[in-house]
């Protein structure tokens, strides 16, 4: 074997260097544990109904807790997950595709991929996909 | 071109790849279609459909030769993705005339389902079924088994605002997910201790020996198998089946119990033949345990139809199709105790090819019957012959066929093929088993058929003054057989009745190699 500078850790080794990990993990619970706990014994609780309100900046809270939004722009981020994925592909294409050796067929190959996506966006379209209702 | 082109870009044969591609393209062109044409129009969408199968049933007739092959990796020409021999031209032969048949029995029953999507979605699936049989690596096969699937949950859900449809989508879609992921996590393992993902390098890796990977190969194998058997609802990952075809589309359960299942038993065959070959000492004995199990279960469960209940007669089919696996399952078992596994493989096909022909001629009846929306009912079958003589007669040879009894001749003989097979590997006690299962399979088909000769339930309301199809119209109550299905219905009935006179036409699959 050639003689390489990284020092080899054993697998043993390795996950040890987990269990620094885990020691910061458990501080972290305890310190939040203990911090909350000892706020909880030292402050004066003197609640009033204006205290136990929702607090949104500030000012009294209006309507109730469970409100509609209405997602219309969910279709639009579907179509853009399409074309995101889409592009995945053409970078990869676009840096062989003028290539010696690749040429016609396979600009042909990606149109016709194209083509497929078109086919969606067309479909989507013509459902009325597009529309901003 | 240079060489350094022919190098770079790999070339393709595409007669070899024509079948399941014009499948594909025509569905593409039925959903554009769809965009474009008016309402009234929406019936010329059933006729390209069609048309775009009869097209690609003619593209296998250059491929009869069954010496074609693409996708292979460069500098190793045995190795490859696609292959158009003789055990792929047959079952795309029976997959794509099992979709046009299918596409028969819709042309009427599209009308409350969104037309473009429905034949968009059944030319998808058919093409994914044309693609499986010729699939000789993993990725492939997965990605085929999933283009069947993942359009027909869309298929059997189609019907809006029925919640037993919404019902029957669901159940199927996740167990075949279930089965998808299983399946997936075996052909990891089976890539991780082979390094290779054609069928064929995986057998001889497998056979080498894997060292200390064979846990690994072994639990590989066995996953995948377990996902293909939720697939092709071997019992116990059967309970899916029974609900999913009630809930569907009446074509579109047929399409299900017979395309679907066909091709998912291709990819079966491919595996367990091909691929995990060296494990047939693991796989042939369960296969043959499942076997015995599916074929009992399905049996007994289509005892206990009621003929009154709601969708009744299409339960009885979907348990009766789930009987009709065990028997496919047998050959495959016989295959994995035997040097040659041809001929088993063979007996297999044909065997799926008179159940394709049989079953969906049973079907189309029930469509038949079934139209106007009535529940499918056993008991709406009664008295049959009365009112539809010719329909009775179909659907009592098709019956009969399923049995396995005389005037089916192509039933029986392929019962015998499947019989001679399981004894021929020394799997006596699998032929006794089925043996008592077609016993007590006769009980219920031939109840169906004697319900077809029986007298109306009551006061009558047409007289049967002709026996001919013609004397009937007359009466309120019945109308014409719709063109498309009557074709189906004759198609069906036409090839049974030959296969019937001359069943060496598919019986040779039995007696030759096909791979």
């Amino acid at each position: 074997m050639p003689e390489s500078t990284v020092p080899t850790i054993s697998a043993a080794g390795y996950f040890h260097t987990y269990s620094l990990v885990g020691l910061v993990a458990v501080v972290g619970v305890l310190f939040v544990t203990v911090a909350f706990t000892t706020g909880h014994l030292l402050r004066p609780m003197v609640p009033t109904r204006e205290k136990m309100l929702t607090y949104e900046c500030g000012v009294d809270p209006v309507g109730d807790g469970w409100a509609h939004t209405q997602i219309r722009y969910y279709v639009y981020s579907f179509l853009y997950v399409i074309f995101a994925v889409d592009a995945i592909y053409l970078f990869p294409w676009a840096t062989v595709f003028a290539a010696p050796g690749f040429g016609g067929s396979t600009l042909v190959e990606m149109f016709v991929f194209l083509g497929f996506l078109a086919v969606g966006l067309l479909y989507a379209w013509k459902k009325g996909v597009l529309e901003w209702a | 071109m240079t060489a350094l082109a022919a190098g770079a870009v790999q070339s393709v044969d595409w007669i070899a790849i024509a079948p399941p591609v014009i499948v594909a393209v025509t569905g593409l062109a039925v959903l554009i279609a769809d965009l474009f044409v008016t309402p009234a129009r929406k019936p010329l969408l059933g006729v390209i459909s069609a048309a775009g199968l009869v097209l690609a049933g003619l593209a296998l007739l250059p491929l009869l030769r069954g010496d074609r092959a693409t996708f292979c990796v460069a500098g190793a020409p045995t190795q490859c993705s696609y292959v158009a021999d003789h055990f792929t031209v047959v079952v795309q032969l029976l997959v794509i005339g099992g979709a046009l048949l299918t596409v028969l029995l819709s042309m009427r029953d599209t009308r409350g389902l969104p037309a473009g999507e429905f034949w968009f979605l059944l030319l998808a699936s058919a093409s994914g079924a044309a693609l499986l049989p010729a699939s000789r690596d993993l990725a492939t096969l997965i990605v085929a088994l999933e283009v069947v699937s993942l359009p027909a949950f869309a298929l059997v859900g189609l019907r809006r605002g029925d919640r037993l449809a919404g019902e029957a989508a669901l159940k199927f879609f996740l167990s075949s997910v279930t089965a998808t992921a299983v399946s997936l996590l075996g052909v990891s393992f089976v890539y991780a201790a082979t390094g290779t993902l054609h069928l064929a390098a995986v057998a001889t890796a497998l056979a080498h020996g894997t060292g200390q990977l064979t846990v690994l190969a072994r639990t590989g194998a066995m996953l995948t198998l377990v996902g293909f058997a939720f697939k092709l609802a071997v019992a116990p990952f059967h309970f899916w089946v029974p609900d999913t075809y009630a809930g569907a589309p009446v074509p579109v359960a047929a399409y299900l119990s017979v395309v679907s299942k066909t091709a998912g038993f291709a990819g079966l065959i491919l595996l367990t033949v091909v691929a995990f070959r060296p494990y047939a000492h693991l796989w042939a004995p369960a296969l043959a345990v499942l076997a015995a199990l599916t074929m009992t279960t399905g049996n007994v469960a289509a005892l206990r139809q009621r003929p009154g209940h709601p969708r009744s007669a299409v339960r009885l089919l979907a348990w009766s199709s789930i009987a009709q696996a065990g028997y496919l399952l047998v050959p495959i078992a016989a295959a994995g105790y035997r040097a040659d596994p041809a001929r088993d493989v063979g007996t297999t096909l044909s065997y799926a090819l008179m159940y394709a022909v049989v079953n969906l001629g049973a079907f189309a009846v029930v469509v038949l019957v079934t139209g106007g929306g009535r529940s499918a009912r056993l008991a709406d079958h009664r008295a049959l012959f009365a009112t539809r003589p010719l329909a009775a007669l179909a659907l009592a040879f098709f019956l009969l066929c399923l049995a396995g009894l005389p005037p089916g001749i192509i039933g029986l003989f392929a019962k015998v093929a499947v019989f001679t097979s399981a004894v021929q590997a020394g799997l006596g006690w699998l032929a006794a088993v089925m043996a008592v299962n077609v016993v007590i399979a006769l009980y219920y088909y031939l109840r169906w058929t004697g319900l077809l000769f029986a007298r109306p339930e009551s006061a009558p309301m047409i007289t049967p003054t002709d026996d001919s199809g013609a004397g009937t119209l007359t009466a309120p109550s019945v109308a014409r057989i719709p063109f498309p299905l009557a074709t189906a219905i004759g198609l069906a009935a036409l090839t049974g009745v030959a296969l019937s006179g001359a069943p060496q036409l598919i019986l040779r699959f039995a007696t030759s190699t096909l791979f």
